[in-house]
């Protein structure tokens, strides 16, 4: 039976030294990990006393602006290409200067603790994952409408007066997009719970001015070795990266870690997400997303041809409760 | 000069909502953007998903005019959430329950 063998015996044991692959971040868990804020309420102090030199609006200006220079020579994500997006050079994403937007409403598909929550999808992306469901305004950087921070903090105004509990900004990707997100961010009220959906593939500057600008990172950990991130996604070194950043995600904000679990990829990209995330972000929320369907270019590969089956996904949820994870709806 | 965005990468803003789904032989759902009326909507055809019933507590409410005044100018959609069976195939929730319900 598959899950007999997807279940290691003594995975927290195993979660850290022989097993991993040579590269990977592994964080010394002989260290006690700080407890994380378990609900936005908390995670609000947290994100008050992360703030303490100024307010967020005030901060999220001045780093819009410092974002906004450093398109001259852009390495907002790890692909670190250094173009001058000022100057009409794109590079692996192939975004320019100005953001786009191709989705903008409030949604009650995402977390529970997050819903109802105002939804800002950013054009373009830079991941090439052939099963996006979004792929092709996610590609395109150009798709969808040009973003106006302030008429977009107008209407997220107005749907937290009306109900709406989060304003999340997302792709595509943001990350390639920083100067208007953070000018987004900076428009917005100082209560409003921030929400900065990613594929956790930033680079260490965009982190930085990412720090204390939202309240949770709802990050992407899509492929649990790196192989199965080249092939889909045509992404290098992508266990390293995401992993540094989850690590950063977890220390500096509330973090919740997604994985669509996708057809064929239970054992060779969940189990080692699973495992890596039970030995070095013990109890972190989890949502595991298990509505895979072949969208985009899924069909360029045989297992992204179908959906995942039930059996994967009793596994997959085996392996779940096997390493202990903090599942959330 | 720049190139206009073409039809196929641009289609302007209707005043809309949009969700997408994937309907399966076996009734049950697949749901990606799911905005309130339309949750509403699968709520209505099948009343005794708790997936829905959590998605649509009072809590969870917005008002109607503040979702009407967004729409999403392309298709769009990330957040894969599997939906129970609708109408008249009240399947178990194979695939759904273990995951949105855990």
């Amino acid at each position: 039976m598959i899950c007999a063998k997807l279940v290691s015996p003594s995975p927290r044991s195993e979660a850290r030294g022989e097993g991993q692959e040579e590269g990977q971040l592994i964080k010394n868990s002989t260290s006690p990990r700080p407890s994380p804020p378990t609900s936005l309420a908390e995670r609000e102090t947290g994100v008050q006393q992360t703030r303490r030199s100024a307010p967020r609006s005030v901060l999220a200006r001045e780093r819009a602006r410092t974002a906004g220079a450093m398109l001259a020579e852009c390495r907002f994500c790890a692909h670190d290409c250094g173009v001058n997006r000022l100057a009409g050079e794109t590079g692996l994403c192939h975004a320019g200067a100005k953001a786009r937007f191709f989705s903008a409403q409030v949604e009650v598909s995402d977390e529970l603790e997050l819903i109802p929550t105002f939804a800002v999808a950013l054009s373009g992306c830079d991941l090439r994952c052939d099963f996006c469901i979004t792929g092709a305004s996610s590609w395109n950087p150009r798709a969808g409408a040009g973003f106006d921070a302030g008429a977009m903090a107008a209407q997220a105004r107005m749907a937290l007066q009306g109900g709406a509990r989060t304003v999340m900004v997302l792709g595509g990707e943001p990350t390639i997009h920083l100067p208007a997100a953070l000018e987004f961010v900076s428009l917005l009220p100082e209560t409003a719970k921030l929400i900065w959906k990613t594929n956790a593939h930033a680079s260490v500057p965009a982190r930085e001015l990412l720090n204390g600008m939202f309240d949770v990172w709802l990050a992407d950990f899509k492929f649990g070795n790196d192989a199965c991130a080249r092939r889909l996604a045509k992404i290098p070194d992508y266990n390293r990266v995401v992993q540094e950043n989850l690590l950063w995600a977890d220390e500096h904000s509330e973090l919740i870690v997604r994985h669509l679990l996708m057809p064929g990829h239970v054992e060779c990209c969940w189990q080692p997400v699973a495992q890596w995330l039970a030995a070095n972000l013990p109890g972190v929320k989890v949502n595991l997303r298990a509505g895979f369907w072949p969208a985009w270019h899924a069909a360029r590969h045989a297992e992204l041809r179908r959906l995942v089956s039930t059996r994967e996904n009793d596994c997959a949820v085996g392996l779940a409760r096997e390493f202990n994870l903090n599942l959330i709806p | 000069m720049k190139k206009p965005p073409t039809r196929k990468s641009f289609r302007p803003s209707g005043g809309n909502l949009e969700s997408e789904f994937l309907i399966l032989p076996d009734g049950r759902i697949l749901a990606h953007n799911l905005t309130q009326p339309f949750a509403e909507l699968l709520h209505q055809l099948n009343p005794t998903d708790e997936q829905f019933a959590a998605r649509l507590s009072r809590r969870n409410k917005v008002e109607a005019d503040v979702t009407g005044h967004y729409a999403p100018p392309g298709k769009s959609g990330r957040a894969d959430l599997p939906v129970s069976p609708a109408g008249r195939q009240r399947r178990p929730t194979r695939v759904s329950a273990p995951f949105l319900n855990h």
